[in-house]
């Protein structure tokens, strides 16, 4: 198969548990391809219902982030057959955990400019839940700070929409922020404060956050990953 | 003038782009098309943001075509379907194939190897004057675009006109 080919000339940038990222230059342009490969391990009829359900799961989210004003990579081509979603690639990035760690190593005011950059994650995801996505699987590796050439500014991008959904409920939005909130905290070491900020920050953008912070209280103390509705 | 791109996922096809402005026979390039005379698709380029777009429907096109899947008839009708952001065959043929009163054309053709003979047996239909391709984005009518494809005032502030034409058109099947 041609894409096989493909692929195997293509640069592997990780693999895994769900799917390979490939880097490649498609129709001109750098390209991610993410592949999400069969998983031998599963019953085939429902690792091929899983699978495309994932791919088409993530490609509408992103979708409907975009036409949100929320900044992710433009799905330039997907594969229903092989499951492969061909992404803009967004070079000159780095993850906000690669972020986080290396100001919090060397930067000269670490609180000040994480402060600024907890800021404006917590309003992008205020954002998101307004418009009623899930991410599903939010940590600052799925995060990226590209630094734009003209003016400094840095562009802050999500990715990773594989296990996103969409939902109006308050508790799935708590859920998603307390699948961030541990792994932030567990990620980057003392850095309660920071993640109160971003909260603080979603709080004061999202229209329907009150809701949203109460049932985030409220899983936080069952300590619960899902909520059991019904 | 013309632009030419190898498609890597199908190392027998390239897609070369014709962009003609003034064109006069455009009624006569449209009758061609649909009796299959042409063997390339004439695109209207004023619903054009570039000639990305149009890979990304070519891509696509040579897809379906290879696993069998063509929403349309054949791979030139399929390549402007894939430009449309909806799944009505004739809204996409009547907004994004060329029309009769139409003064500029652009040429898609997907062929294989440097057919350079095929590039010139193409432009001598067309009455017009050829021009670079890159010209396209001088020709959009970004309003127009804009409005067909539904772009959100909140998406221009995240990315190009070209980043939401594109995402449309990439996930169209699926939305």
């Amino acid at each position: 198969m041609a894409l096989q080919e493909y692929l195997s000339g293509a640069e592997l940038l990780k693999q895994g548990a769900e799917a390979r990222v490939y880097r490649v230059e498609f129709l001109g342009r750098p390209t991610i391809v993410k592949e999400r490969f069969p998983k031998r391990y599963r019953h085939p009829l429902l690792d091929e219902k899983l699978t495309h359900r994932r791919t088409v799961q993530e490609v509408r989210s992103i979708l409907r982030c975009r036409r949100a004003g929320i900044a992710t990579p433009v799905v330039y081509f997907v594969n229903y057959n092989s499951h492969c979603i061909f992404l803009e690639d967004i070079v000159g990035s780095l993850t906000v955990r690669d972020h986080i760690a290396s100001t919090q190593q060397s930067g000269s005011c670490p609180e000040v400019e994480l402060g600024h950059l907890a800021e404006r994650v917590g309003q992008i995801l205020a954002r998101m839940h307004d418009e009623d996505v899930i991410h599903g699987d939010l940590t600052t590796s799925n995060m990226l700070l590209q630094l734009s050439a003209e003016d400094g500014d840095s562009n802050l991008v999500l990715i990773d929409f594989g296990l996103s959904y969409i939902s109006a409920l308050p508790e799935d939005k708590g859920v998603d922020l307390y699948v961030l909130e541990k792994a932030f905290l567990s990620t980057h070491p003392n850095t309660e404060v920071l993640f109160e900020k971003l909260l603080k920050s979603y709080a004061a953008s999202s229209k329907k956050s009150p809701a949203v912070i109460k049932k985030l209280d409220e899983v936080r103390l069952r300590g619960r990953k899902r909520s059991m509705v019904g | 003038m013309h632009l030419t791109q190898k498609l890597e996922l199908f190392p027998d096809h390239i897609v070369t782009q014709m962009l003609f402005k003034a064109v006069t026979n455009a009624a006569e390039l449209r009758q061609s098309a649909v009796e299959g005379k042409i063997n390339g698709a004439l695109i209207n380029p004023t619903m054009l943001v570039s000639p990305f777009q149009v890979l990304v429907a070519a891509n696509k096109a040579v897809h379906l075509q290879k696993i069998g899947k063509m929403k349309t008839r054949s791979l030139n009708s399929e390549i402007i379907f894939n430009l449309s952001p909806t799944n009505n065959i004739s809204e996409a043929f009547r907004r994004f194939g060329v029309s009769d009163g139409d003064n500029s054309v652009l040429v898609v053709l997907v062929h294989s190897k440097d057919d350079l003979q095929l590039l010139s047996d193409v432009s001598a239909k067309v009455d017009g004057r050829q021009v670079p391709v890159e010209d396209v984005s001088s020709l959009s009518d970004i309003a127009k675009i804009k409005k067909l494809y539904k772009v959100t005032l909140q998406e221009e502030a995240c990315g190009t006109l070209l980043d939401a034409v594109v995402c449309r058109m990439a996930t169209k099947d699926v939305m």
